[in-house]
């Protein structure tokens, strides 16, 4: 039931927050692990959905604070490869579009990531992002903005 | 980047999504119009938009899985509980210790130092005692022990002598 009811939007947010589907397979993982060891912590007149939202986020923070270098160096990898001529094999195992969208979603700052993710993603209102985050729906409008922004400036510095 | 840019550039979003007044949707409309920077923002995070939403993906079957045995791996990971013993509490008992020490080994502190050394030593005839008492119980039990054994062992070899000799007649009369 939990897992029906959670797992694409858990999955979703791991895999759109890291871009990396092995890494938001684990991460999905852990993060029912933790609901599940979590469930009496819960208190009822909270949302459900706030909820497993702020223990996604927390972990989803958490790991990519601890292999922020990593992911970095593979970002900086993955430009290097670009940057150079793209021969006829290149050009056979390029990453889709999708990958591609995916990658500079996650060059975003973690917060920006997230809320754009549950807005243009996930289709949530600012009112129910608002409730996730717990913060006013002014700042939900602002971060998305922001985000998409950010990412529209990187295409666009991109199809330069 | 002009100012007026700067202030469009924060509303870009909610113009998008129509969720302005009409003044301020004109307002931008008319910039829009005169600002091919601003312009080409905007239909990018248009296309953005639209695009964004291709990025939702279903759950692969092998994850799926996995999400279903998660109590089965929560059982395995399942610390073992210890008994709670406060930092607070270790710490005091150490340091009790180290002075216990300190009056046992110097004479800084002489009554002290006296009433450690008697403890010590009634401490000491009590575990000689009751040493001695292990002792006997050790030996008493053996016995106890041993004539079981025995009982049990001549019980057992009688059995098996019954056995040969019924064993025997019924060869001979075979």
């Amino acid at each position: 039931m939990l897992i029906n009811a959670y797992s694409k939007s858990v999955y979703n947010i791991a895999l759109n927050f890291f871009a990396e589907r092995d890494i938001a397979s684990d991460v999905t993982q852990e993060i029912f692990i933790k609901v599940y060891h979590n469930l009496n912590k819960y208190k009822e007149e909270k949302n459900f959905s706030s909820w497993i939202f702020a223990i996604s986020r927390n972990y989803c923070i958490d790991y990519w604070r601890k292999n922020k270098k990593y992911m970095i160096n593979r970002q900086e990898l993955d430009d290097n490869i670009k940057a150079g001529q793209p021969t006829p094999e290149e050009n056979l195992i390029r990453e889709s579009e999708i990958d591609g969208l995916r990658k500079k979603l996650a060059r975003l700052e973690p917060e920006l990531r997230l809320a754009i993710i549950l807005r243009d993603i996930q289709d949530l209102s600012y009112q129910e992002i608002a409730e996730r985050f717990s913060i006013p729906e002014g700042t939900v409008k602002s971060r998305i903005n922001r985000a998409r922004l950010k990412l529209a400036q990187a295409y666009m510095q991109g199809d330069a | 980047m002009s100012k007026k840019c700067r202030e469009i550039e924060l509303l870009l979003s909610a113009y998008v999504e129509n969720e302005l007044s009409r003044e301020e949707a004109a307002g931008i409309s008319e910039h829009l119009g005169n600002c091919p920077d601003c312009l080409a923002k905007k239909e990018k995070i248009e296309e953005l938009i639209s695009r964004l939403s291709d990025l939702q993906e279903e759950v692969p079957f092998f994850l799926k899985n996995r999400l279903y045995n998660i109590p089965e791996i929560i059982e395995k990971r399942a610390p073992v509980k210890l008994l709670v013993f406060p930092k607070w509490l270790a710490a005091a008992i150490g340091t009790i210790i180290l002075f216990l020490n300190l009056f046992y080994f110097t004479n800084i502190f002489p009554p002290g130092n006296r009433t450690l050394h008697s403890f010590v030593s009634s401490v000491e005839k009590i575990v000689v005692k009751s040493g001695g008492w292990i002792e006997r119980i050790k030996e008493s039990k053996e016995l106890l022990f041993f004539t079981l054994f025995n009982k049990k062992s001549a019980e057992a070899k009688s059995s098996s002598r019954g056995h040969e000799v019924t064993g025997e007649k019924g060869g001979k009369n075979g």
